[in-house]
């Protein structure tokens, strides 16, 4: 419960608009249908990823080739996002018996897993200052 | 209410999450960076090929082989009419770098159709999504389970570098080739063409929850046509597979094996049992000894029993677990049920893992006459939860019953051999399991002697043929060889010879036509 009003107070935030305000702006590429929806998360900080408390989340509509979200107002510091292509709308990631995704998924700076999950330092980045304007992208590993 | 489904269905993706739980990590430690080999395996292996020739059977090959229609010596029995299929690495090496194992090598496939007495062969590199990158950058792109390729693109599941090089199976008219680390890959019969990676259940109730699990090499077929298999995860856990003929998903479940051997290569059926036989292999050590490879991590620990899991076919769960002396197995003949439940089983049966080890030191041109050779073992598996076995002093490997007596008694076993401690086999052998009669044939010290299927058109035990290739060192030519069965000793009734060699393959089928 405490996570959602924190959620909702994010969404507050989101739809409020400031003139002076750090930005993150990222870039979903590869996209390979318009079926369902885009899911992404924020996380601020290692511990916070590793134990999936989310700063901020959205969701967009899915579009063939690429998507760009906008997080706003938020305190310098290291971030990661990780994002997953929700084709059939059902809101969770579908996996297989053993847990691995078969659907598309992606972290920022484009990090990938490779014979192992995607390091938390290989897709960080990190918002200097609150009025830092940051630029990421990733495309979709389906 | 969605965004919290959201978060909750995201975990998945977590930092612990993702890939931990896959099939790939049975291939690969995730702690450390590996770091690519210093030592020059190609030109390690070239300089040895110039002083021993027998290594021609783990040379690269460049292209596909175009048909031939093969010169024939003695007569093709006329109840065989069809092809026979084999699977093995076939490109081992691209530009500057060789694989350090031979389990890495994308796979070709072998086929022999057989029809009017006369034998066409053609050999066709599995164009699976591996192959077709690579070989349009003409270079390898990703990393394989042993070998590090500098600068690799990410291997971000294990059907990325599915290699599809291990067995081919005939499923409805398609054939599928088979690795051990992921999916099944479908390929048309008649022309090798790669068609796709099979998703099991796709079509069934399992959607997408069986995407990219493994499938092992060595599916064992019912006389109904019935599917079975297993895959290992690193979890420890097993997935077990019941398909129809079709290929479809009859029933699918895990059971978890807590097994960490990182490598488990074949299974026995019975009428009402699977065995999911656990070599002595552990990876516990493998950071203290600095092996980071999928394979060179994997040690025999000969203070771990084998454990042998007894799964009822028609639940798929677990019912009893023997024990087993400690030992190591690629691969098992048949098991069988007696009407009080005891089971018996026969394996080709290693002493220690040198022989996997092996398979990366011939990579570099290293020929170890000392590797002990894997020995015709035979178990019981009491109701009352004891076990035996007894290990015959003839070399086995490669064993094989006729395809209807699989999951029944067996009067019969075939399996290749060698009179010496060799690195390949060089004899055919029949072994008569009631009378201990053994009936074989050495080819000879100038050929490397590749598996032998049986094919049984009467689908009488005892009767029939075996079917398989082997190559000639000298002339560096592959030939086709088939034996009557109830007279193997005389050699083989007919062999069909290619102009070239073909790589050393592990494992092949019969379609009949
Ligand atoms: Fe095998």
């Amino acid at each position: 419960m405490k996570k959602l009003t924190r959620i909702l107070m994010v969404i507050v935030a989101l739809t409020s608009t400031f003139t002076q305000a750090s930005e993150v702006s990222f870039e979903i590429n590869g996209i390979k249908s318009d079926a369902g929806k885009i899911l992404i998360q924020l996380f601020q900080g290692k511990d916070n990823y590793e134990s999936g408390n989310a700063e901020s989340a959205l969701i967009v509509k899915a579009k063939t080739g690429s998507v760009t979200v906008n997080f706003n107002e938020l305190d310098e510091g290291e971030y990661i996002i990780r994002f997953f292509h929700d084709e059939n709308s059902n809101g969770k990631l579908e996996t297989n018996l053993f847990g691995a995704p078969v659907e598309g998924y992606g972290f920022s700076n484009n990090a990938k897993p490779d014979f192992g999950p995607v390091n938390y330092s290989a897709a960080k980045f990190v918002v200097q200052s609150r009025d830092d304007k940051v630029t990421n992208s990733a495309s979709v590993i389906y | 209410m969605q965004r919290r489904h959201f978060l909750k269905g995201c975990a998945s993706l977590g930092a612990g999450a993702v890939i931990v739980n896959s099939p790939l990590k049975v291939f690969a430690s995730t702690e450390t960076a590996r770091t690519p080999q210093v030592l020059n395996y190609k030109a390690l292996f070239n300089d040895a090929l110039s002083q021993s020739p027998e290594l021609i059977g783990f040379t690269n090959v460049d292209d596909d082989f175009a048909p031939e229609v093969l010169s024939i010596e003695g007569k093709i029995p006329l109840d065989i009419q069809g092809t026979f299929y084999r699977n093995g690495p076939g490109k081992l090496e691209r530009g500057e770098h060789r694989y350090q194992h031979l389990f890495e090598g994308d796979g070709m496939l072998q086929s022999f159709t057989i029809a009017q007495g006369k034998i066409v062969h053609k050999g066709k590199f599995i164009n699976t999504p591996k192959f077709q990158k690579e070989q349009k950058n003409k270079k390898f792109l990703y990393s394989g389970p042993e070998t590090v390729i500098p600068d690799a693109l990410s291997v971000t599941n294990a059907d990325v570098i599915n290699t599809a090089n291990t067995n081919v199976i005939a499923v409805g008219d398609d054939l599928w080739a088979l690795w051990e680390a992921g999916s099944a890959t479908k390929v048309d019969a008649k022309s090798l063409e790669y068609k796709e990676q099979v998703i099991l259940g796709e079509h069934d109730k399992y959607k997408k929850t069986l995407q990219g699990l493994p499938f092992s090499a060595h599916p064992k077929v019912e006389a109904n046509g019935d599917i079975w298999n297993f895959g290992l995860n690193s979890s420890g856990h097993v997935v077990l597979y019941h398909l129809a003929p079709n290929g479809r998903a009859k029933n699918v479940a895990l059971v978890n094996a807590k097994y960490r051997g990182g490598m488990l290569h074949d299974f026995l059926m019975t009428e009402k049992h699977l065995l999911i036989i656990l070599p002595s292999l552990s990876t516990k050590r493998s950071f203290a000894n600095n092996r980071q490879g999928g394979f060179s991590r994997i040690s025999f620990d000969k203070e771990q029993a084998q454990r042998v899991l007894v799964i009822d076919k028609a639940s798929l769960t677990l019912k009893k677990e023997y024990e087993l002396e400690a030992g190591f197995a690629f691969h098992y003949g048949n098991a069988w049920e007696e009407t009080d439940g005891t089971i018996r089983f026969d394996a080709s049966l290693y002493p220690n893992a040198d022989s996997l080890h092996n398979l990366s030191n011939m990579m570099k041109g290293e020929i170890n006459h000392s590797v002990p050779n894997a020995k015709a073992a035979f178990y019981t598996l009491s109701p009352n939860g004891k076990s035996s076995q007894m290990i015959l002093d003839t070399n086995s490997e490669f064993p094989e019953v006729c395809d209807h007596r699989v999951g029944l008694k067996n009067e019969y076993l075939y399996h290749l051999s060698s009179k010496q401690n060799s690195f390949w086999s060089n004899t055919v052998c029949g072994f008569n399991v009631n009378s201990g009669k053994l009936d074989s044939y050495e080819f000879g010290e100038e050929f490397l002697v590749e598996e032998h299927i049986t094919v049984c058109p009467k689908q009488k035990e005892g009767t029939g043929y075996l079917i398989g290739s082997a190559l000639h060192v000298p002339s560096k030519r592959t030939c086709l060889n088939i034996f009557n069965v109830e007279n193997i000793s005389d050699g083989p009734i007919a062999r069909a010879w290619l102009s070239h060699h073909l790589p050393l393959g592990f494992h092949g089928t019969f379609k009949a036509a």
